[in-house]
């Protein structure tokens, strides 16, 4: 990143497209947070797609799925509140990425599959969870953090300190 | 475009290998994306502001802010403690001052953190006469422990000088559920079996207004109903959360497959049609008017691994009931191997079907007027019933299925217009507050979680008798 350059109009978009996928996670964590007690057991137990009979093992051994609930819960609230800051904004993509990943390959739209519940809209292959997804991998590549966010103080902060130190 | 790059000053002194300083524009830049932290605090305060709004709307009959607070403690924490939790927690005027469970290292654990988190204080213990002892505040004890366990633990609590509110099915045995109502009589305590149904709006509409005064069935004759179940793995426990071998058996368990899934073995629990029917054999008694007259039932562990299983996974079941119209007969079945129209009871009169279920989804209350009935206006006028939505002409053209006098013409559909958008459990623990209160009779006491005990346990009876079996009215008294 030595050389970082941003071309300003899309980098204030893509800022923009990190605040509003920040939000979404920080809301669906803070909802799940002040839940009395959450917890992923009845969404894993519809699990569908090649994982599908690992999440539902995970829904039988009651320690693990306490542990996945508070990783779902606080995950999710922190990485929103990173992406919306702009603070470690690469990490937190990339763990969001890996969340939704997650929740992706539990109700996977792909040909074939179906689900008795109705979504929202109608959805193969591609669903909001995939496009949320990349917009993620853009936000992970571009470095948005470093244009507009915490992470621009925090890199001008490191990259100064061999000057004090040489001082 | 590289005209329009906004560190454009710096290319220079980057390029010459002076590390670029952070200036007021860094700042800017960086904090630019913290006000929209800001809006969605604000945001998030108003939801939850309107949140509370909604929630106290709903609750317009509960007493307002002044509440004397009820000191109530929790003796189970498990599955059906935490769903109870959950619906107090959305009670007004509650104090949770203890948690009582033996799995001290995960469910009490889990259930004092949850309340934490609620700003309750409750003190964890595993022995509930410690708890008792020690906790003299107490005005109510919740009892969701495995049946085996009711009887014991409401007589004691009782005796303490605490209301009861004790999950159904009241015990595992006649003698337990006997000794309860006179305990709750001995002590004048209140006691509440849950059959949250009792206190369901949908069902309390169903059996004032449809039932008793619109009388829209006409006269019940038959009832049929069910809660098929699919298949589940049973429940585990990591080795590292094991109770200890000692206190299982100190507490009446053999192991942790057994403590965590009782409900299958003999002596503890009463297999599904203890854990399902009962609570809707109990609608058939309140519907109807009358406890049964004779069981015959058929059953048997047809699936399920016998070394883990004890009762039957498959029960039929054929009621008598002499009900204040005439004679009636009640068919339910249960079964744990097809999840498939789950649960639902259908009450069939001359003039018209109710089929209703605590499910808001699946069966959430239709009504089917029989065309020989008087017609319904009146009630859909008074919003008893919806209007009714006609039934799919049969006759289709072309096919070759082609109604015949020997089909009856197919009935009007009506909805019933009341829905429960609280836990099903939280109208019943309001009945039971409320009671506490002073400001409302239980809606299931003891003497009614008695009649529908001795109703569901003979069916494991008749299995094993393999005829009818009769009741008589003295059956039904204690």
């Amino acid at each position: 990143m030595e050389a970082t350059t941003f071309v300003r109009a899309p980098m204030i978009a893509i800022t923009a497209l990190r605040v509003l996928v920040g939000w979404h996670f920080l809301y669906e964590g803070l909802t799940k947070l002040t839940a009395p007690s959450w917890t992923a057991a009845g969404y894993l137990k519809q699990a569908k797609g090649p994982v599908a009979e690992q999440f539902r093992w995970l829904t039988t051994r009651p320690d693990l799925l306490a542990n996945a609930d508070l990783i779902t819960m606080w995950g999710l609230t922190i990485v929103g509140v990173c992406l919306m800051l702009g603070l470690f904004t690469r990490l937190a993509s990339l763990i969001g990425i890996g969340f939704i990943l997650l929740f992706y390959l539990a109700a996977p739209p792909w040909i074939g599959y179906f689900y008795a519940i109705p979504s929202e809209g109608s959805y193969l292959i591609v669903n909001k969870n995939l496009v949320e997804l990349s917009a993620l991998v853009v936000i992970l590549l571009t470095g948005s953090g470093r244009f507009a966010g915490l992470d621009r103080i925090l890199h001008g902060l490191i990259r100064r300190k061999p000057r004090l130190a040489a001082a | 475009m590289a005209d329009e790059d906004d560190k454009g000053k710096r290319k220079t002194p980057a390029a010459a290998g002076a590390p670029p300083k952070l200036d007021r524009r860094d700042l800017l830049m960086g904090l630019s994306t913290v006000p929209a932290l800001g809006l969605f605090g604000y945001a998030w305060s108003r939801q939850q502001q309107s949140r509370r709004g909604t929630e106290a709307t709903a609750a317009t009959t509960r007493p307002a802010a002044d509440l004397q607070e009820i000191n109530v403690a929790l003796l189970g924490a498990g599955a059906q403690g935490q769903v109870l939790m959950e619906a107090m927690l959305r009670i007004p005027g509650l104090r949770f001052r203890a948690v009582c469970d033996i799995w001290t290292e995960y469910n009490l654990r889990r259930v004092v953190n949850t309340l934490k988190r609620f700003k309750q204080e409750p003190n964890g213990y595993e022995d509930y006469r410690e708890m008792l002892d020690k906790e003299k505040e107490l005005d109510a004890v919740i009892v969701a422990t495995p049946d085996f366990w009711h009887a014991q633990h409401t007589i004691e609590a009782l005796k303490a000088g605490k209301h009861v509110y004790c999950e159904k099915e009241m015990s595992n045995t006649l003698e337990g559920a006997r000794s309860m109502l006179l305990a709750q009589r001995e002590t004048g305590k209140l006691l509440q079996i849950g059959h949250q149904r009792r206190s369901n709006p949908r069902y309390i509409h169903a059996y004032q207004k449809l039932l008793g005064e619109a009388k829209l069935l006409g006269r019940i004759v038959t009832v049929n109903g069910q809660w098929n179940r699919a298949v589940a793995p049973d429940l585990g426990a990591p080795d590292r959360y094991a109770i200890p071998a000692a206190k299982l058996k100190q507490y009446g368990f053999t192991d942790m497959q057994q403590f965590r899934n009782w409900r299958w073995y003999k002596g503890l629990g009463g297999g599904p049609i203890v854990d399902l029917g009962s609570h809707q054999i109990d609608i058939y008694n309140w519907f109807l008017g009358a406890n049964p007259s004779g069981v015959m039932a058929s059953g048997g562990l047809l699936y399920h691994d016998p070394k883990t299983h004890q009762w039957h996974d498959t029960v039929m079941v054929i009621y008598d009931y002499d009900t204040p119209l005439g004679p009636a007969k009640a068919y339910y079945q249960t079964q744990t191997t097809n999840g498939s129209q789950g649960y639902y009871e259908s009450f069939m009169g001359d003039q018209g079907t109710l089929l209703i279920s605590e499910s808001e989804l699946n069966y959430p209350g239709q009504l089917y007027r029989d065309p020989n009935a008087p017609v319904w206006d009146e009630w859909v006028q008074k919003g008893y019933i919806s209007a009714p939505k006609e039934l799919e002409a049969k006759q289709q053209t072309g096919s070759g299925a082609v109604a015949d006098v020997r089909e009856s013409v197919a009935p009007d559909q009506h909805a019933v217009p009341v829905s429960l958008r609280d836990p099903y459990h939280q109208p019943h623990l309001q009945n039971f507050f409320d009671a506490v209160r002073g400001k409302a009779a239980l809606n299931c006491p003891a003497e009614i979680g008695y009649e529908s005990a001795v109703s569901v346990l003979k069916v494991n009876e008749a299995i094993d008798a393999k005829c009818r079996l009769p009741f008589t009215p003295d059956d039904f008294r204690s």
